[in-house]
């Protein structure tokens, strides 16, 4: 089995290594663009339908910083892809450097239950959850610059900070129970 | 002019019927404007004849350019009017009182519009059938064709284009054009090759380099597989395919069902704007799997979409 390892490989010089994961193939595109426009730090972007990661080219990936998984939530296939691909991750990337960004949040076909089973699964995994907006250059370059700011801590490139502190503060919690009124 | 030459065109001329000349002539071309304009097409053929051999030896036209004006009277005539000729009588024979039009159109197409009676009421002009035909290719296509003319008009058809028989293409849709483009493969086709790829380009921009698909080769091999069973660029707009399945019930959970020994009847529409177009992107985006599936890809292969799947084979 082919599992992704976070730290088997040496890292290069003032550089971030970013994967995005999206069954549809999609809006990946349109982050990466924007992504590799960063000057301060050298962004690679490598764009990928699924896990695993064929082994053929192995050897020319560098070690990849920060893994994220784009879910459609209007379509339960994406969800299940990235389901099915988290496995070949090995756990030590669930300690801040992996990331889950869904899209068509407020879609009207948007099933119910679906964001829900969402939010509990990055809570599971003490993930980030993040929303774009994948329909505007605009909303491409906002998601952009948030995955930015957490893949350069993944990549140790802030002083100070390693991932597993940032994710202690940007880790996805379940809201507290609507149904239990405050007052009484 | 020579001798040779000479005779041929009088020998033509023989041939060509009256109505057909002019039209004959103009689609030869050999002849300025001016000089067909000079020939009177009114008087009797001897004399148009002898004028006709009076112009070609003014613009000094040789054996071959008559031989041109022969090959085309005969491709002009044979089809068109014979087919038309046919058509009418025969249709006049199986049904009398119908009212029959025949136009053919700049592509090739020959237009019929058929208005029925029967031999008590007038042909019904609100609700003609329409038949196009194209020449020289085996397909007709029918529309607003009731039960009860269907065999006549069949008929009429099959004698007038000289065949044998003809039997449903189980195509139909709302455009003409679509239907005619998927019938004659009028799109772009992709054709299997040993070495798809084109060389690398060398000159690609830094942050283009920063950008790598990890899964190339994979989504490579789809859009391929899926170019090649539908085809590239443009598709004709197919609006609707139908597949009527009459198999036998298989979930191994549904012990209910599956007990029954008659054939589980259920039928599957795919309707959209562009089918083909959805579902080559289904095949490219791996949504349905590659190699495609021959219920999906028969589709443009044989030009049919309305299908029955029985259990033995599919696509009855």
């Amino acid at each position: 089995m082919s599992l992704l390892k976070p730290f088997s490989k040496l890292p290069d010089l003032n550089t971030a290594n970013i994967l995005l994961v999206e069954n549809e193939e999609q809006f990946q595109q349109n982050l990466a663009n924007t992504l590799v426009e960063e000057t301060a730090v050298t962004v690679t972007v490598r764009l990928a339908k699924s896990l695993p990661l064929p082994m053929e080219n192995d050897e020319s990936r560098p070690r990849i910083d920060l893994v994220v998984f784009i879910i459609n939530l209007t379509s339960d296939k994406s969800f299940e892809s990235a389901k099915a691909s988290l496995k070949y991750l090995v756990p030590g990337y669930f300690l801040g450097k992996v990331c889950f960004m869904a899209t068509n949040a407020r879609h009207a076909s948007v099933r119910t239950g679906c964001l829900d089973a969402l939010r509990q699964l990055a809570v599971s995994l003490h993930c980030p959850l993040l929303f774009a907006e994948d329909q505007t250059p605009e909303g491409a370059a906002s998601s952009a610059r948030r995955l930015l700011t957490i893949l350069k801590v993944a990549s140790g490139l802030v002083p100070n900070t390693t991932a597993l502190y940032l994710s202690n503060l940007t880790r996805c919690t379940m809201p507290p129970d609507i149904d239990q009124p405050s007052f009484d | 002019m020579d001798n040779l030459a000479k005779h041929l065109l009088q020998r033509l001329m023989r041939r060509i019927p009256a109505s057909m000349l002019q039209s004959t002539l103009d689609k030869w071309g050999r002849l300025t404007a001016e000089k067909r304009k000079s020939l009177d097409f009114t008087q009797s053929k001897l004399t148009i004849t002898q004028e006709l051999v009076a112009l070609c030896e003014e613009s000094e036209l040789t054996v071959k350019h008559i031989t041109e004006l022969e090959m085309i009277y005969d491709a002009h005539s044979v089809e068109l009017m014979q087919f038309k000729e046919q058509f009418k009588s025969h249709l006049s024979e199986l049904k009398r009182n119908v009212s029959v039009k025949i136009k053919k159109h700049t592509d090739e197409a020959v237009w019929i519009r058929v208005a029925w009676g029967d031999g008590l009421s007038r042909p019904n002009h609100l609700k003609a059938t329409y038949v196009v035909h194209y020449l020289q290719t085996p397909y007709v296509f029918v529309n607003a064709l009731s039960s009860k003319n269907k065999p006549l008009l069949l008929q009429a058809l099959t004698l007038s284009t000289k065949h044998q028989q003809i039997k449903a293409a189980n195509l139909s849709g709302q455009k003409l054009t679509a239907l005619r483009d998927l019938l004659m493969r009028q799109y772009q086709q992709v054709f299997p090759t040993k070495y798809p790829s084109p060389l690398p380009e060398s000159d690609q921009s830094i942050s283009k380099l920063r950008i790598e698909k990890v899964q190339a080769e994979a989504s490579a091999n789809r859009h391929r597989m899926a170019g090649e069973t539908f085809g590239d660029g443009m598709l004709p707009a197919l609006q609707s395919a139908f597949f009527q399945l009459e198999t036998k019930f298989k979930d191994p959970t549904n012990e209910a069902m599956t007990q029954r020994d008659e054939p589980f009847i259920c039928s599957v529409k795919f309707s959209s704007s562009n089918l083909l177009e959805s579902l080559r992107h289904c095949a490219s985006s791996g949504i349905a799997s590659t190699p495609v599936t021959p219920l999906l890809s028969s589709i443009p292969l044989k030009g049919r979409n309305y299908f029955v799947i029985t259990d033995n084979v599919p696509n009855a």
